[in-house]
């Protein structure tokens, strides 16, 4: 298992991550980032992906 | 309420965005901006202040809003018709997400910062070449070169060949302009043309796969999927088409702002690693998209706006990111710690190349101010209008040599 953090004084809510990886991270009614603290590493690729392509580098994963 | 029979309608500002005269830094825009969060315009409503075009740009009750562009011009069929319909721009739900998946990793950062480099190596080539005159038309002999060859050496094709590369873009680019009908014969022509150029790159890299971008494409795979052969050849034309004029012309803009401010110019010359700081901020007070269009998909209320199923909006990136509410001080100040501005865009269409663009403007702005001292503006200068994507189309300049 690993866990992921978020800097909310950076993230934007574009929602990146919820397409890069659906199954972590998603974005409620409103439009705000919501997901999983910790996650099972059989995720870690697509939880890569979704830290790549976040456009302001706002997540982070620590084993 | 909704935008026609807003009780308060009168104090609501209406602009003319489709006037080729309509500026986006003008005192116009600045009152109605003072005076309300929106405006009224001759096709849907414009968003002019920061806090709601954030707000309004990540809306699920927002879809991109140029799907209809074409028919919105009076095209209805054709090879760039085709094109504009399938390609990530305009896709939206699971289709547009399904690409964007398997197109993310290709512009993963990680493997951009790789070129930077090529980058820095092509920034001083083309300066070398008119350094020694004391001037040179700045968009001809470097913006333009600049971002193409960038998209030559992102595709592993030869360099001298980014006339052909240009020359397509520019023409194909003529179908977000106000001709598009009389041009698009000419705008098919080139999208064939592209299309051929196109699939033999992936024939060659299917055949002989390497490290390089357009390898990763070809190779791209997430839960069995894969792109197929059009998907491949539409994102190919889609990063031609969307990141060599965007490109060009924010250099010229970056150019031009810079050239207002004399003293960031030193600035970044003196301190070269503040050349990710000036993208951002060149980006936020003048950026070449000037707005990003989004449609209602359902009846919704925003501030006490209704605004309805299939209303265009307008997010105007200049005004909000100079919006005297979300920055006290607006100037351009690399050493300001401003909000993020949406010169990408934003949402689940937010750029997709924007690390490629950022990465490569990031090293060729310092590498110019170190080079060239006191650039001006020598006369002959001419600009696209601000309506859409905007820049300058000649840029003559001269300058003091340092080195």
């Amino acid at each position: 298992m690993s866990q992921i953090t978020v800097d909310r004084k950076l993230c934007d809510n574009h929602g990146q991550c919820a397409i890069a990886a659906p199954k972590v991270f998603s974005m409620n009614d409103e439009g705000v980032l919501e997901f999983e603290e910790i996650f099972d590493d059989a995720l870690l690729d697509e939880v890569e992906e979704a830290i790549d392509v976040c456009p302001v580098q706002a997540i982070f994963v620590k084993d | 309420m909704s935008v026609e029979t807003a009780p308060n309608q009168l104090n609501v500002p209406y602009l003319d965005i489709s006037d080729p005269s309509f500026a986006m830094q003008s005192e116009e825009l600045r009152n109605a901006r003072e005076a309300s969060w929106y405006a009224k315009t001759n096709y849907g409503i414009a968003v002019l202040r920061y806090e709601e075009v954030s707000k309004l740009l990540k809306s699920p009750k927002l879809i991109q809003g140029s799907a209809k562009w074409p028919a919105h011009n009076g095209v209805h069929g054709g090879l760039f018709f085709d094109w504009w319909t399938k390609n990530l721009l305009v896709l939206e739900g699971e289709d547009h997400h399904r690409i964007r998946r398997l197109l993310n990793p290709a512009f993963s950062p990680r493997l951009i910062k790789d070129l930077v480099p090529r980058f820095q190596a092509l920034a001083n080539e083309l300066i070398d070449e008119f350094i020694d005159s004391g001037s040179c038309e700045f968009i001809g002999d470097f913006a333009e070169p600049y971002a193409t060859r960038v998209l030559t050496i992102l595709l592993g094709i030869p360099e001298s060949e980014w006339p052909t590369i240009a020359r397509l873009a520019s023409t194909i680019g003529l179908a977000l302009g106000v001709t598009f009908k009389q041009d698009l014969d000419k705008v098919d022509a080139a999208v064939a043309e592209l299309y051929d150029y196109a699939e033999d790159l992936i024939k060659d890299r299917q055949a002989n796969p390497g490290e390089d971008f357009v390898s990763r494409l070809v190779l791209a795979s997430r839960d069995g999927d894969k792109l197929n052969d059009e998907e491949l050849r539409n994102a190919l034309v889609l990063l031609i088409f969307g990141g060599m004029d965007t490109t060009r012309n924010q250099l010229g803009l970056a150019m031009q702002s810079f050239m207002r401010n004399p003293e960031q110019w030193e600035l970044l010359s003196a301190r070269p690693e503040l050349g990710a700081k000036a993208v951002e901020e060149v980006m936020r007070i003048n950026p070449t998209v000037t707005w990003v269009t989004r449609e209602a998909v359902e009846d919704f209320t925003y501030q006490g706006l209704e605004i309805a199923a299939g209303t265009t909006v307008h997010l105007f990136t200049q005004a909000s990111g100079t919006d005297p509410l979300a920055f006290p001080n607006p100037e351009l100040d690399l050493l300001g710690e401003h909000p993020a501005h949406y010169g990408f865009g934003g949402g689940v269409h937010h750029c997709l190349g924007h690390f490629v663009a950022r990465a490569d403007m990031s090293e060729a702005l310092p590498l110019l101010a170190g080079r060239l001292g006191n650039p001006h503006l020598t006369g002959g200068d001419e600009w696209l209008p601000d309506s859409g994507n905007t820049g300058p189309i000649r840029l003559p300049i001269g300058f003091t040599k340092r080195i």
